[in-house]
């Protein structure tokens, strides 16, 4: 079953598309990994699928239903991203509580438990928290409110290292243990990378791709070598990065169309083939410029 | 992981609960305003006297008109206050829609009206121990009936300038313009009226809620105002955006 089936969804916010002609399907129990430059598109998209934004055009279904002004979207679907507006006449006991109230799969001693991990006061206030102290309870009441849809967005911002590790697998342990379908989205690809099902990248409100992340490591490989003959070998495949390295010798990702007997020709021509990180190819396909933030620098 | 169903009166309820724990400052907001109004009110609303020989006698009302118009003024600015953003971000951190969003706030808002008009017309009774304690007087006590329909009048009146706040707030939600437009509306008439020297719209609008001699009447007249402007309220914010 899909959790989530967008179709041509367009959101235009006072003349620019912040979403364009997207669409996908996410699929029940899968953790999907949102990833996209600053002003993608992606808390626009997550804003609309918990039902708070409505579209401009095209179709939007969750759980079959569509999102804007429907109570079962809304109860089944929990968003906590880092500028969130929580009562602020409550303090985090009180938020825990209320929470509670709301959603029937809440679990009291788990959200209990990682409170007190955390080490987080029960009379402060949401507003007098840090940054990564907001986050870490953001987290607090994703993994406890136990919905079957749970989006983050940004959820590590301001987390010190130590803290992004433990959330890393507190959310993997809540996970495995109880399955559901979670959308992460994310700047750290190569910390959350090996949590991840599928990735969904996109780009300027366009979908780039959306993929396994088993897929995506084949996808593309890197190849290095004397420029002539690196221009030779690309001619004819969709290069997705260039760099020139020192005066003659050049980088290139390019879809990774090659046989195994072509690899073989390639090394004897002088070419080294690597593989290309996900982190890194992601930032590759949604730069502007082949050449990257050098172009800039290029006036030549 | 299962769905889980929710019906409409539920969720109402539940949210109903978290508004009044997360909207708690309201409510010392009007303890404030009616000490305020009651400090007011301490010269008298009116005093009249007169003197026969050597017998001088001396007559001072006190009323709680001040603390009810207070409370009115009071419960039209909560109302406002409540279709802000802020509040509005704080409805969609947990489950809702903008119609159980709407309804709670409405059940809110009523609930407000009910403890301002009772502590409202209470306030008299704070009258009596001041006068008792400072003037050195013996009040004159009223009738238990009278206070009851002085509650109950109050009530309804808080509650239809809840609901005229309601409908102003969200049409502010709407577009800023409102901001400037329906102050100057108001304002505009009121001085225009003035300067006629007829009464005019706002006179007539006032007259029509606030001479009604026939008990029921009033209760309908109130009760189909209020239900208007809150179903147009409840209309125009069902397309609203939030941040959550």
């Amino acid at each position: 079953m899909s959790v989530i089936e967008c179709n041509g969804l367009t959101k235009v916010y006072g003349g620019t598309k912040a979403l364009n002609n997207l669409s996908f399907k996410i699929e029940e129990n899968k953790i999907t990994g949102l990833i996209g430059r600053n002003g993608a598109g992606k808390t626009t998209l997550l804003k609309i699928i918990a039902g708070l934004l409505k579209e401009t055009a095209g179709e939007l279904k969750v759980f079959s239903e569509k999102p804007f002004n429907s109570l079962q979207v809304s109860a089944n679907v929990i968003f906590l991203h880092d500028q969130m507006n929580l009562p602020t006449a409550l303090n985090l006991k009180e938020l825990l509580e209320t929470a509670a109230s709301f959603y029937p799969n809440w679990d009291r001693e788990l959200a209990d438990r990682l409170f007190d991990y955390f080490s987080l006061n029960p009379l402060q206030y949401y507003n007098g928290l840090s940054k990564g102290m907001k986050s870490t309870f953001n987290m607090i009441l994703g993994l406890s409110a136990r919905v079957p849809l749970t989006m983050l967005d940004e959820p590590t911002t301001g987390m010190d290292a130590a803290v992004r590790k433990d959330f890393y697998r507190a959310l993997l342990k809540e996970y495995i243990a109880y399955p559901r379908t979670i959308i992460i989205s994310s700047h750290h690809l190569n910390e959350i990378e090996d949590l991840l099902e599928d990735i969904l990248l996109v780009n300027e409100g366009k979908e780039i791709l959306h993929m396994p992340v088993a897929d995506l490591k084949e996808w593309a490989i890197g190849i290095q070598g004397k420029t002539t003959v690196i221009n030779e070998w690309t001619q004819n495949t969709e290069v997705i990065y260039t760099k020139s390295i020192g005066i003659d010798q050049s980088y290139v990702v390019v879809r990774n169309h090659f046989s195994e007997t072509e690899r073989q020709r390639a090394r004897n021509a002088g070419i080294d083939i690597t593989p290309v990180t996900s982190s890194d190819l992601c930032v590759y396909l949604t730069s502007k410029t082949k050449g990257g933030i050098d172009d800039v620098f290029n006036k030549g | 992981m299962s769905l889980t169903k929710v019906s409409l009166i539920e969720v109402v309820k539940k949210q109903y609960v978290y508004k009044l724990k997360a909207y708690s400052q309201v409510f010392i907001s009007l303890i404030f305003l009616q000490l305020l109004a009651v400090l007011f009110s301490m010269n008298g609303v009116g005093s009249m006297g007169s003197t026969v020989g050597s017998v001088e006698v001396q007559a001072s009302y006190f009323s709680s008109d001040f603390v009810a118009a207070f409370t009115m003024l009071w419960g039209f600015i909560t109302a406002i206050l409540i279709t802000t953003k802020a509040y509005r971000n704080d409805d969609f951190v947990f489950v809702a829609n903008r119609v159980s969003s709407n309804l709670s706030n409405a059940v809110f808002l009523l609930t407000t009206s009910v403890v301002g008009g009772i502590t409202a017309m209470l306030s008299s009774y704070l009258f009596k121990v001041i006068i008792y304690y400072f003037f050195k007087s013996t009040p004159i006590l009223d009738a238990p009936i009278e206070l009851l329909l002085g509650i109950f009048s109050t009530i309804l009146y808080v509650f239809l300038f809840c609901a005229l706040g309601y409908l102003v707030g969200t049409l502010v939600q709407i577009s800023k313009v409102f901001t400037v437009l329906l102050p100057a509306a108001f304002f505009g008439a009121l001085i225009l009226e003035g300067l006629s020297g007829k009464a005019g719209t706002v006179a007539s609008v006032f007259e029509f809620f606030f001479t009604e001699s026939s008990l029921v009447l009033f209760i309908v007249k109130i009760i189909v105002a209020a239900g208007l402007l809150f179903s147009g309220a409840f209309v125009l914010s069902n397309r609203l955006e939030v941040r959550g």
